[in-house]
Order: C-alpha cells, then structure tokens, then sequence
C-alpha cells in the first residue's frame, strides 16, 4: 500500500503514513504533541490543526467539527491521511523540539488481533466429530444400540475402547431411529478414556465449534473458533466477548474471594457468580456468531489456581494460609452441567493445569502461547494482572514466580480506573511545557476511565514533564490548573467533566499513583528476584514478553520509565496481550498444545514470594520512579 | 609463603562536608574504608560530637542530667558557651523544643530569635534540630536557613514530606541538610535522590537514619547504617555516600533505664553511672556502624567517646 510523507510544521519534521491513517493516532505513534482530550471523539476541539497543503478525508461529522474556523483548520482526530500533507500545529500544541530528538524511532507495541490469529494451524482437537451410519436392527441381529455403535466405531474407525455415559445412552434409543441411523458422534478424551459426549442426528462433522474462556480474577474473556471453517475471515476465532467477573461484588483479589468462601453458603456462591459471568458471555459469543449451542463440541478454560478451584467448586481456603497448598493443581475435565454451564450439560469443560498456588492454569496458557518454552534462548514472561505472574527459562527448563501486584493495572484500586474497554484512555502524552495532555481512548469514544497502559503512559509522562517527582509526590508550584487539590489530595485532571461520559472529571490522584507504584514495585521485585535465582542479570534476556489484558497498546519506553520493565533494547520486547485467552484456544484447537499445557506445568519451579525477604527488599528498593537502584536505569534516566 | 591477610576492595568514597565558618569550622566525612578500618583505607575526617542544647528550660530532666549544666539550662547560650568553653564542645546542637506543636508549640518568630542569638553567640558550627513534625519544620527550619546565613549550619530533620520547601531554603543561603528517613537504606536513598534533583549539593547532605537507644531498636540503625556503608563504600552506590549523623541524646535520656533510680529499681545499680554508659554504648555502637557525628548530652559521655574515638583513630 502507498505511504504519505506527512510534514509537521513548525517541527518540521516528516514520517511515513498508512493511506487511511488517522491523523491523531498517527501524531501519537510518531510522538507528535497535538492537544487531545476527548479521545479523539470530536467533541473536544482541541485538536485542531492547519492543513497547510495536501489531500485528507474527514469522517462523518467533521463538518460539524470545524464549523467557526477558517476552512484549513481541521479536527487531527477525525482526518484521514489520504496522500502527502503538510500540517501546521497551532501554538498551544506545540513541544520544544528537544523532546523529538529524545524520540529515535517510535516503539509502541500492539497486542496482536486475536481474530486473525489461530488461521494456521491445523485443527487436531480433543474432541473431535465422526459420522457413522448402522445398521438398522434386524431379527437376526439385535444387538443393542450402544454396542452396535461400539462395534462400528471399533471395526470401521478403529477405536477400541469408547465410554458411553448415562446422560448420551438416555437419548440414544429414539436418536438413532430418528436419524435413520445415521449420526454424527462427538467423541472427547477425558478422564475416562474415548468417550462419546454428543450423538446428533445426520451429518454434521464440519459444524464444530469450540469455546475457550479465560477466566480472570477481574475480566472474563471468550472467544468461540471455527474448528474447520476459516474461509469466511481467514481466522478460525469468529467471536470475541469480555465481561467483568461477577464474583468482583465479593472482593476485588484471589485473597478476599477466598475468605468469601469461608462464609455459609460463599464457595457456592462464587461458583455461581463466575459461571453466570460465563453463561452470559456464550450466550453473547452464540448470539453474535449465530451459533446453535449444540455445535460446541469442548470448552477450555485457563484460569488463575484460585479461579480453577472456585469454578469447580473446591475448597480454596489452603492457598492463602503458609505453606499455600491448593486442592489440586491438575484439573479433572468435567462437564458444562456439572457446574451450571446452560445448554451444555454434556460437552466436556478443559481446565488448564496449575503449577502452584499462585501461578495458575492461566500462566502455563500463556506460556504455551508465548512459545518460549519451545526456545533455546531465554526468555521472560511477564503476565501483567491482578496477580503479577512471571516466567523464566526456555525448553530445557522454566521457573515461575508470582507477585501480589494488585489489580492496579487492570484499573482495580484507581479511582477512575477501568479494563480495557470501550472509552478508556490508552495512550498519553502531556506537553512538557504547557502541561496539556494528549489522549486517546480505546474506539476514540468519549472517555469512562483509565486502563492499564493509560496509566502507564500517564505516571511516566507527569514523571518526565515534572508534574510529579521520583516519589510519585505531585509538584504543587506549577503553572497549570490541571494540578489541583481534590478530595483525596493532590491530582491530575486528564479529561475535564465536559468531555467525558460521566460528565465528571477523570483525575489521577496520589493514592493512585501510589497503588500503581506498588504494582509496578512488585512486579519489577518479582522479576529481579527470579533472575537472581537463576544467577541471570537482565541483559542475558533475548525477549521479554508482556502479556496482559491491560490494553492494546504497551510503549515499552514509557514502562521503562516508570520501571516497570527492565531497561534492555526496546526491539526485545513483546507484547502479546491476553495470552491465557490465546493458550486456551490453542488447547481447544489442537491436542498437540494440550500436551504441552501439561509438559510446561511440570516442568516449573515455583519461587515462593510470600514471606520472601528478598522480595520485600528488592519491593522496597523498586518503590520509586523509575527505581532506587539508579544504576538499573541509567540510560532512561540519560533519556529523561 | 607469607601469611596475607584478606583486605575488603572498597570502590567508593563518602563525601566530605564541612561546618560551620571560619577558624573552628568541622570537616566530616571523606571516609574510603569501613569506620576505623584505618588497615584498610583512610579515614581523613575523624568522626565528631556535638553537644545538645535547648532552646528552653528542660522541665523533665533527670537530676544527674541536670547538673552539669544547673547553672545555664534558663539560658540557651550561656548553655551553649559553657559547653565550649568548659566541656570543650566542637559542635552544638540546638534542638528546637519548644517549638514542638506537641508540647510547648512556640511561634516560630520566637524560636527563630533564639536560633539567632545562639548563632551569634559562638564559633564552632552550629546543628538545629527541629521538631520532627513535617508542617511546623517546613516553616521554621526555612526561617532558621534564612537568619544563620553565613554560618552554614546545618538544619534538619528533613522529610520526604517538606524536603522541598526546606531544601529550596538551604540551597539559597548554602546551608547544609539533614536527609532523615526511618530506618531503611531504600527511604534513605531516595530522599537523597530527591534532594539532588531539588539542585542540594552533594556537600550539602547529611543522613540521618533515625537512631535508637540501647535497648530500644538500636540494633535496627546499626545494621541499616552498616549496609548504608557497604553500598556506598563497596557497591559504588553514590546516592548513599554522604556522613551519617546520629542523634543519640534524645533517644537514649527518655529511656526507662536512664529515669529509674537506683532505690527504685536496685537491680539497676547506679543511675549516674548508668545513664552516662548507656547513653555512651548507643554513640559507641552508632559510631563503630558508620556515625560521622553524633549528638549526645552528657560531658561525662562525650569525653568516654571522644577517648574511645581517638584511640581507634590513632596511628
Ligand atoms: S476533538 Fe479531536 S481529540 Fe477531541
């Protein structure tokens, strides 16, 4: 595709553009400042800018946008590059030119589309359809139906030993006659062996779907996958749906869920609460795939070890009380009905196995969706959630640990935190000079919040603009009334009541800048902690890969900042976004990744943190922006 | 094959700071070896003590505390002179009691006239120690930097709370700081860190780790101050690489063992003796962990130290 030369003035400077860029989000990407504070929704008009000459196209309401100003003023959020342009930044936009030379070459990693992904490799699932035509019984052959299924399934397809449960041998008598003896089966290895967990009457091998679920202490996500069919998207993943986890109402961490559960009734009700959370999400991935639910075949969950125990019910108390012992960390493969999943009472549920208390199902998920367990080179896996995980190693060996992070990053804990979602402010720049800020938010809605990587773009911003100092302490003494004094003390207003949809103001308060302190203190700790375990220092790291639902974006630079992430080459890092969600639909798509859910759960060696001393000293030393340890960050602090 | 003994491989230096003005100025600091390892490296600046005074009448002191000053403890510099001039002070400490909302909550107007007259009154360098309390230090340590101009002094405690305000006030009339944080290398290393970026010169800054008596947590300080020395000294840590002030006076004259008397308590044995040993053991201790100066109150003390102090400097 073509590219544009896009001239900036009075910068003068000029980047490559995709035909179709959007002005705003390509100022971002370059490091551009043009005052943004609505998102890019168009209703903030402070992003206007000069076309001084070229070609553009505006979205719909741009008329409206600029209606009062000369006709080259236009809106940078709702422009479209269409071909070489020069613009012009108006005063209250611009940034002395020192903070551009700072800026090499822009690094902004996105999460990959999921729903692009999965498009090549071969389906090999767990569970998988065969149709089969019997023979109709006859008076010199009465063999019962069940067995004269078996007897086909083992003389034409070769499978020897398949279970039939009570729940299939109920409904089989009058299937099979309906069919006219012709039935599709659905047959799953489970804990059983080969078992038949779906008889349907015709010939319906190739509609086959499956369901994969991540199951976070905050969000669940799905997605639903064509097991055969990617013809339509060229991707097998057709739905995507996310929700927050209705057990939030009983704590916001795997610890105050786990107290629930010592209440009358709590297990149960936890239960309750995540699979309600789950119904609606199928419900909503059918609905908008136009799914019948018969046609899942299997589901795969990957959830955190706290997650996996209340799914299934299981007493969770263990974990939380020294020496943190969970029921179990290899999951037995159930049944939908068993816990309450609707319309799918028979379809086998997958679990994802755990390595130890706190490092859960949702970590092996993510590993093998990383690969880096298929690597010589090693690697660091980053899962930024509500319980920081991290893994270390490559194919021979893998070690794991996690760290009480706290849901800080996935807006848990902020006050105008939110997840990634719709309206929530993902990226941030903020002039230097003025103290004026530069949003963009998820879908250029009008803002809701903040997410993760919004947060982070943020601190590391104030930090680097000065409006706060190393201690996360706001600086009083500036020349803007975005620093102001709120009820919960000094803060940052980002977006002012009359852009936002709440009507009120979206602020970053001390408190919050605290907790996302911590977060990242622990995480950075966590990280140290393993590496010196292993004897490793952190240039020996070839990739570090960041997963995380935090949002869509990660400038590794500006978590460098913040130290949060090791300072090492920008061009090793990796962002993956949500890699349980990724490792479940690898599991549900191929038995191949199964296998290696189960390899990579053996294979890691957990390093307990809780009560560690050294973490506690490595979190106390990580307590400061970028980090106490000054020499750990000497380049972004050279940068800075 | 001779016999070597192993010697640590030290990659740092403390700063040096200089007090006060003139003739009878102190430098401190400057220290490239672990405190007395004089086999090892140099100690150039032999650490210091500073006698504590008030700026009012004591009205809780023991009678064994009270006595070699009976004469002066209505007059903070007639206090002070006579440590000089008969106990042989190098350095006065002017802790700001009255001052403390907590207790007398003296206008700073009030005790700044104090600060002022005691700065005047003598030559040796001049400590202000003000009330811990982050609001009412902010206010008064800024005017304390402002009338001792000149005689660079050096005033604290600061916080990560007020460290700006104070720290604004020191730099503008070259006065030296007391960076305190409680008990903990990281805190200390970060308020340093803050106080460099604020535009404090490196000669400028004093630690104070937060100290505790005898019995009381000293063991706490000793090793904070101990790892302080390592990182600075062997890790290249310059954020570290500052002397350390301890304040031993008021730590260790409030304990129960330096109040009880003999007849009350006479397992306790005597309570002179006693008082001046523990509060001399704590400035021991603090000193063999790192100490660059410390505050005490007793002549009887400071002259054990400064003994003790000068054979383990001696050649
Ligand atoms: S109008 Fe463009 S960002 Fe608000």
């Amino acid at each position: 595709m073509d590219k544009h030369r896009i001239r900036f003035l009075p910068l003068d400077i000029t980047y490559l553009a995709q035909d179709g860029e959007n002005l705003l989000d390509f100022a971002m990407d370059v490091g551009v400042h043009i005052n943004a504070s609505c998102g890019g929704n168009g209703t903030c008009k402070r992003c206007k800018v000069r076309l001084v000459e070229g070609r553009v196209d505006f979205c719909q309401d741009q008329a409206l946008s600029v209606s009062g100003h000369g006709e080259d003023i236009v809106l940078a959020c709702q422009t479209r590059i269409k071909g070489d342009a020069v613009f012009e930044i108006p005063l209250e936009s611009q940034i002395d030119r020192s903070a551009l030379k700072s800026r090499k070459s822009p690094n902004i990693l996105s999460a990959p589309d999921s729903l692009a992904s999965l498009g090549g490799i071969s389906p090999d699932p767990v569970a998988y359809k065969i149709n089969i035509t019997l023979e109709p019984p006859g008076i010199d052959n009465n063999m019962a139906d069940s067995e004269r299924l078996i007897r086909v399934l083992k003389n034409s397809h070769n499978m020897g030993d398949v279970k039939i449960n009570l729940n299939i041998l109920k409904r089989l008598p009058s299937l099979l006659r309906n069919s006219g003896w012709d039935v599709t089966l659905t047959i799953a290895e489970t804990d059983m062996g080969l078992e038949i967990t779906d008889v349907q009457v015709g010939n319906t091998p190739k509609k086959q779907y499956a369901l994969a679920i991540d199951i976070g202490t905050t969000t669940v996500c799905g997605q639903i996958i064509d097991l055969w069919d990617c013809s339509k998207t060229g991707s097998r993943v057709i739905g995507e749906s996310a929700d927050y986890n209705a057990q939030i109402s009983y704590g916001d961490d795997v610890i105050t869920r786990i107290m629930h559960t010592r209440k009358k009734g709590g297990l149960k009700r936890l239960q309750e609460a995540v699979v309600k959370t789950i119904n609606l999400i199928i419900d909503e991935l059918t609905d908008k795939a136009g799914i019948e639910r018969s046609f899942i075949s299997h589901m795969v969950c990957a959830g955190n070890t706290t997650m996996t125990h209340l799914l299934l019910g299981v007493e969770p108390r263990y974990i939380m009380i020294s020496p943190y012992t969970p029921a179990f960390v290899f999951p037995p493969v159930i049944k939908g009905g068993d816990i309450g999943i609707k319309g799918l009472d028979n379809t086998p549920l997958y679990l994802f196995p755990c390595v130890s208390s706190y490092v859960g199902g949702d970590i092996v998920a993510g590993v093998i969706s990383s690969g880096m367990a298929k690597e010589g080179d090693i690697s660091l896996f980053i899962d930024i959630g509500t319980n920081g995980e991290i893994v270390l190693g490559n194919k021979d060996w893998l070690m794991c640990a996690s760290c009480s992070a706290g849901p800080a990053f996935e807006g848990g804990g902020i006050s105008h935190g939110m997840r990634a979602a719709k309206g929530a402010i993902e990226q941030v720049r903020i002039n230097k000079k003025t103290y004026e800020p530069m949003i963009l938010t998820i879908g250029h809605s009008k803002p809701l919040g903040i997410c993760g990587s919004g947060l982070i773009d943020s601190i590391a911003e104030m930090l680097s603009a000065g409006i706060i100092t190393e201690n996360g302490r706001f600086n009083r003494e500036l020349p803007t009334d975005r620093v102001r004094e709120g009820k919960d003390g000094y803060e940052y207003v980002l977006c002012y009541g009359k852009e936002t949809q709440t009507g009120r103001d979206i602020c970053l308060t001390e408190i919050d800048i605290d907790n996302i302190m911590r977060a990242k203190a622990a995480m950075f700790a966590g990280c140290k902690v393993l590496l010196d375990s292993a004897g490793l220092y952190f240039n020996e790291l070839k990739r570090v890969i960041i997963a995380g639902g935090f949002g869509h974006f990660l400038d590794p630079s500006k978590a460098q900042i913040i130290g949060l992430l090791p300072e090492l080459p920008l061009e090793r890092f990796v962002f993956i976004g949500n890699s349980s969600l990724m490792g479940a639909s690898l599991f549900a798509l191929s038995r191949e990744y199964a296998s290696e859910a189960e390899r990579v759960a053996r294979m890691m060696t957990n390093i307990e943190l809780t009560n560690n001393n050294r973490f506690m000293e490595e979190f106390m030393a990580a307590m400061f922006l970028p980090h106490t340890d000054l020499r750990l960050f000497s380049k972004t602090l050279g940068v800075r | 094959m001779g016999f070597e003994i192993p010697k640590i491989r030290y990659t740092g230096k403390i700063k040096k700071v200089t007090l006060g003005y003139g003739e009878r100025q102190v430098k401190i600091g400057g220290e490239g070896c672990y405190p007395f390892y004089t086999f090892e490296g140099d100690m150039p600046n032999p650490p210091r003590v500073a006698f504590e005074v008030w700026d009012c009448e004591p009205d809780d002191w023991q009678e064994w505390a009270i006595e070699p000053f009976r004469d002066v403890l209505h007059d903070p510099v007639l206090w002070a002179k006579k440590c000089i001039d008969v106990y042989g002070a190098e350095l006065i400490a002017l802790n700001l009691k009255s001052a403390d909302p907590n207790g007398m909550n003296r206008d700073v107007e009030d005790v700044v006239e104090v600060v002022k007259k005691v700065a005047g009154a003598i030559d040796c360098p001049l400590i202000v120690w003000g009330t811990s309390n982050d609001d009412k230090d902010a206010v008064l340590l800024r005017r304390v930097a402002e009338v001792c101009e000149g005689k660079n002094i050096a005033l604290g405690p600061l916080s990560e709370k007020n460290y700006k305000q104070i720290g604004a006030m020191a730099i503008g009339y070259s006065q030296v700081v007391m960076a305190s944080t409680p008990i903990d290398v990281n805190l200390a290393k970060q308020l340093n860190i803050l106080l460099g970026n604020l535009g404090v010169q490196d000669e400028k800054i004093l630690i104070d780790p937060t100290s505790g008596s005898l019995g009381y947590g000293l063991e706490y300080t000793y090793s904070v101050m101990e790892r302080d020395r390592m990182a600075a000294l062997t890790q290249e840590d310059t954020k570290l690489q500052y002397p350390i002030i301890c304040n031993v006076a008021q730590e260790v004259w409030k304990t129960k063992e330096t109040r009880l008397t003999e007849q009350e308590e006479p397992r306790l044995g005597n309570e002179v003796r006693r008082s001046i040993l523990m509060e001399s053991v704590t400035a021991m201790s603090l000193l063999i962990a790192g100490a660059d100066i410390v505050i005490m109150r007793h002549p009887e003390g400071v002259r054990l130290i400064k003994e003790m102090i000068g054979e383990l400097t001696a050649e």
